[in-house]
C-alpha cells in the first residue's frame, strides 16, 4: 500500500535525494584527494567532484575550517531545497531532523548567555540547520526555568525541555546534562514519531535511531567513568529506545568499567564486534585508545546503517540517512584536509569511505 | 708620564700612595672574582641555551600533536571551541614558581601546578577524543612550561651576564689602569719632590759653604789687617815678632 | 626585575587562533577574574591589530601571569612590540599553530641568541 501512494507526495524529493547521492564521494575520489600536497590542490580535485567550484571564491590560503564551512553550506542549500518541496508528513520528518541541530543551538546561546556574551556574534556560530526565528530571544534567559517560559514554549522542543526544568542553575556541568536530557528525549520522540509513519520507514528508521540511542548510552556511560556525575544522573541520560533498552541499560547505569560495558555489549551480536580487537589491549592505561577506537566502529555502522536505508524505496529513511553520509563526509574531508595542512599522512586513511 | 691617562684627583702623598695601593689590590681581586662569575654564569648560559633550542624543537613537534589531537575532537564532536571558550572559568593547570641559585643570581624556575578537573564535554559523543586532546595539550603545556623557566633563565642570565660583562670590563678597563695611572703620578709626584728636596739641600749646603768661605775670608783679610797693622805698630813701635803669627801660605 | 613578585604569578596567557585556543583551554588554562577578565585571546582574520597590542600589553603588564603565549604567525603582526620585549616577566613564548608551523628564524628570543653570537 506504501508504495502505491509513496510517489503522488515524495517521488521527486527521493529522486533528487537520491541523485545527490551519486554525488556523494567515492572511494577512487578519496584516494585522489588523498594524494594532494597542498590544500590549493585539494579544492582543485574537489572541483571535479559535485562540490563543483563551491570553494572558488574563497580567499588564499585557504583553512581547514572554511572547507568545513563551506561543505556544510551545501548541504544545507540541498536540505532547505528538500525541505521546501516538502509536504506532509515528510516536512514533519524533516522538521524532526533540524530539532538536533535546534538544540544544539539552544545550549549554545544559553553558555553564552550565562557569560554574558555578544548575541550578534552567538548567532553567527549556530549551525544554520537549526535556527529559528525566536532564538535571539533566548539570550535574555537566566535560568531554564525562565527560557522555557519566554521562549522555548513557542518552539518545537518545548516538550524535550520539559523534563529538565528541575536543574533551576545552569552552570556547566548542568547545562552538559540538560543537553543530554534534551537529546534523549529528542530521540525518543522522534523514534515514536516514526513508529506513527508506520512501515516501511519505521522499520529503517527504528534501526538507525536504535543503533544512535545505543551509541549515546554507551558513550555517556563510559564518558561519565571517573567524573562526578552520578550513576542515578547517568541512567536519567539514557534514551529509553535502543537494542541495549532496558536490560543492558540498567547494567551499564551501574558499571563502572569499560569491562562491564563490553559484557553488556556481548548480548547484542552486532555490537560485539565492536569490542573484539581492542579486549587484548583493554587495561587501566589503555582505556582512552580502546574508547576512540570504538567511536571509530561508532562511525562505521552508522554509516553502514545509513547506506542501508538507500536499499528500501517509498521510505523518508532515505533523507535522513543522506544527511547522516553527508556529514560523514563532511568531516571525511575536513580530516582530509587537516591530514594535508599539518602534514600527517600517516593518519590519512583513518576516515571512513562511504561508497 | 704622570700627565697622560685619567687618575683620581688627590694629594700626592705617601697616604694616599698606600690607600691607592690597597684599592688597587682590591680591585684586582675584584676583576677576578667577577671574571669567575662571569665564566660560570656564561657556562650556564650556553647549556641553557643549548636547551632552548632543543625544547624550541621539540616545542614544534608537540604543538604540532596537540593539533592533530585536536582535528580528530572536531571529527568526532564537531566544532567545540565556542563551548570551550565559555565554559573558562578558572585556571585548573597553573605554574608555581621555584629558584634556583646559580652563582648568586636567582634563577626563577615553573613547575606545572595541575588540579585535575572534570567537564563533561562531549557526554553523548566523542568525549574520549576530547579527554584525550585534553592529555595531548596538558603534556604539551607541560613541554611549554619548560620552555618559559628556560628562557626566563635566559633572558635574565643574560641581563646578569651583560652587567658582569659591563663591570669587568669597568674594572679592566677603567678603574685598574686609573688607580694605576694615580699610583705612578703619586709616586712621580713624590720623586720629584725628593729631587727637589735634594737640590733644595744641596743648594742650602752651598749656600752655607759660600756663606762660611765669604765669613772665612772676611774674617782673614781682617786677619790680615790686624797683622799689617801691627806690623805698622812693631815696624813703629818695635813689636814681637813672635806675638804676631805669619798668615799661613797656600801654595 | 621584577623579579620580587613572581611567587604570585601563577597564570598562563595565552593569545592565539581558535584552535590553539581551544586545546589550551581544553587543558585547562583557561581563566576568567572577578572582573570579568580573561586570560586569553581569539584572534581570527577580523581581529584588529590595536586589539592584539593592547591584549599583549594588558597580559605583559598583569601581575598574575607567569607565561604569555602567543602564536608565531600573531606575534609576526606585532613584531616591533614583540622584540622590543625583554622583560623576563612574563616569559613570552611564541608557540606555532595548527596552519603555521614553528620557524625559528622568527623567533624573537632565538633571534637574540644568534644576534649574540654573532653566527
Amino acid at each position: 500500500m506504501e508504495g502505491l501512494f509513496f510517489n503522488v507526495d515524495s517521488g521527486f524529493l527521493e529522486g533528487i535525494v537520491r541523485g545527490y547521492k551519486a554525488g556523494i564521494l567515492t572511494q577512487s575520489q578519496y584516494a585522489s584527494l588523498g594524494q594532494c600536497e597542498t590544500l590549493e590542490d585539494f579544492r582543485t580535485q574537489l572541483s571535479a567532484s559535485d562540490y563543483g567550484n563551491f570553494l572558488a571564491n574563497e580567499p588564499s590560503p585557504l583553512s581547514t575550517s572554511t572547507i568545513a564551512d563551506k561543505a556544510t553550506k551545501v548541504l544545507v542549500d540541498q536540505f532547505n531545497y528538500l525541505r521546501s518541496n516538502s509536504v506532509q508528513p515528510l516536512s514533519k520528518f524533516f522538521d524532526y531532523i533540524t530539532y538536533a541541530y535546534m538544540i544544539d543551538n539552544v545550549i549554545l546561546l544559553i553558555t553564552g548567555t550565562l557569560h554574558e556574551r555578544d548575541t550578534h556574534e552567538l548567532l553567527q556560530r549556530c549551525h544554520p540547520l537549526g535556527v529559528f526565528d525566536t532564538m535571539p530571544a533566548l539570550c535574555v534567559a537566566t535560568n531554564v526555568e525562565e527560557l522555557y517560559q519566554s521562549v522555548l514554549v513557542e518552539t518545537a522542543l518545548a516538550p524535550y525541555f520539559r523534563d529538565c526544568l528541575s536543574a533551576s542553575d545552569l552552570d556547566d556541568l548542568n547545562i552538559e546534562i540538560v543537553r543530554n536530557t534534551v537529546y534523549k528525549a529528542y530521540l525518543e520522540d522522534f523514534y515514536h514519531f516514526c513508529t506513527s509513519l508506520g512501515s516501511p520507514t519505521s522499520d529503517v528508521m527504528h534501526r538507525i535511531l536504535s543503533f544512535e540511542a545505543d551509541r549515546r548510552t554507551i558513550n555517556i556511560t563510559i564518558n561519565s567513568f571517573g567524573t562526578e556525575l552520578t550513576k542515578e544522573q547517568r541512567a536519567k541520560l539514557f534514551p529509553t529506545i535502543g537494542r541495549l533498552f532496558p536490560e543492558g541499560n540498567n547494567q551499564l547505569a551501574k558499571s563502572d568499567d569499560i569491562d562491564q560495558v563490553r559484557q553488556v555489549c556481548e548480548n547484542i551480536s552486532e555490537y560485539r564486534s565492536f569490542f573484539d580487537n581492542t579486549s587484548s589491549q583493554l587495561g587501566g592505561g589503555n582505556e582512552s585508545s580502546a574508547a576512540s577506537e570504538l567511536e571509530d566502529h561508532f562511525f562505521t555502522t552508522e554509516v553502514h546503517l545509513n547506506k542501508q536505508a538507500f536499499m528500501q524505496q517509498f521510505q523518508y529513511g532515505v533523507f535522513y540517512s543522506y544527511m547522516k553520509l553527508k556529514e560523514q563526509e563532511i568531516r571525511n574531508l575536513t580530516w582530509i584536509a587537516e591530514c594535508i595542512a599539518q602534514d600527517a599522512r600517516d593518519r590519512m586513511q583513518d576516515f571512513i569511505p562511504i561508497f | 708620564m704622570s700627565g697622560t691617562g685619567p687618575r683620581e684627583n688627590i694629594f700626592a702623598t705617601r697616604m694616599a700612595l698606600t690607600n691607592t695601593k690597597l684599592r688597587l689590590k682590591g680591585a684586582q681581586t675584584g676583576h677576578s672574582l667577577l671574571a669567575k662569575k662571569r665564566d660560570a654564569l656564561t657556562t650556564r648560559f650556553r647549556a641553557i641555551l643549548k636547551k632552548v633550542d632543543e625544547a624550541k624543537r621539540k616545542m614544534g613537534r608537540v604543538m604540532q600533536l596537540a593539533s592533530f589531537s585536536m582535528a580528530e575532537v572536531t571529527y568526532a564532536t564537531g566544532d567545540i571551541s565556542y563551548l570551550v571558550q565559555e565554559q573558562a572559568k578558572s585556571a585548573t593547570f597553573r605554574v608555581k614558581a621555584k629558584q634556583e641559585n646559580v652563582s648568586g643570581v636567582v634563577l626563577p624556575a615553573f613547575e606545572v601546578d595541575r588540579v585535575p578537573d572534570f567537564n563533561l564535554t562531549g557526554l553523548g559523543r566523542g568525549g574520549q577524543q576530547v579527554i584525550k586532546a585534553r592529555e595531548v595539550y596538558a603534556k604539551a603545556i607541560e613541554t611549554l612550561v619548560e620552555l618559559a623557566s628556560l628562557q626566563t633563565a635566559f633572558t635574565i642570565l643574560d641581563e646578569v651576564i651583560r652587567a658582569t660583562n659591563r663591570r669587568v670590563n669597568a674594572i679592566e678597563h677603567v678603574i685598574i689602569p686609573r688607580l694605576e695611572n694615580t699610583i705612578k703620578y703619586v709616586l712621580s709626584e713624590l720623586d720629584e719632590m725628593d729631587r727637589e728636596e735634594f737640590f733644595r739641600l744641596k743648594k742650602v749646603q752651598g749656600k752655607k759653604k759660600r756663606d762660611l768661605a765669604a765669613r772665612e775670608s772676611a774674617r782673614a783679610a781682617e786677619e790680615a789687617d790686624n797683622v799689617a797693622l801691627e806690623a805698622t805698630i812693631d815696624d813703629e813701635g818695635g813689636g814681637d815678632l813672635l806675638s804676631s803669627k805669619d798668615e799661613d801660605v797656600i801654595f | 626585575m621584577s623579579s620580587t613578585s613572581f611567587k604570585d604569578r601563577n597564570l598562563l596567557a595565552v593569545i592565539g587562533d581558535e584552535d590553539s585556543i581551544t586545546g589550551l583551554l581544553l587543558a585547562g588554562i583557561g581563566h576568567v577574574n572577578e572582573h570579568q577578565r580573561k586570560n586569553f585571546l581569539v584572534v581570527d582574520a577580523k581581529t584588529q591589530v590595536s586589539t592584539i597590542e593592547a591584549a599583549f600589553q594588558d597580559f605583559t603588564e598583569r601581575r598574575d601571569i607567569a607565561i604569555l603565549l602567543i602564536n608565531q604567525h600573531i606575534a609576526e603582526k606585532i613584531r616591533p612590540t614583540v622584540d622590543k620585549y625583554q622583560q623576563a616577566f612574563p616569559a613570552l613564548l611564541e608557540i606555532p599553530a595548527k596552519d603555521f608551523p614553528y620557524d625559528p628564524e622568527k623567533d624573537s628570543v632565538l633571534k637574540r641568541v644568534q644576534k649574540m653570537f654573532g653566527e
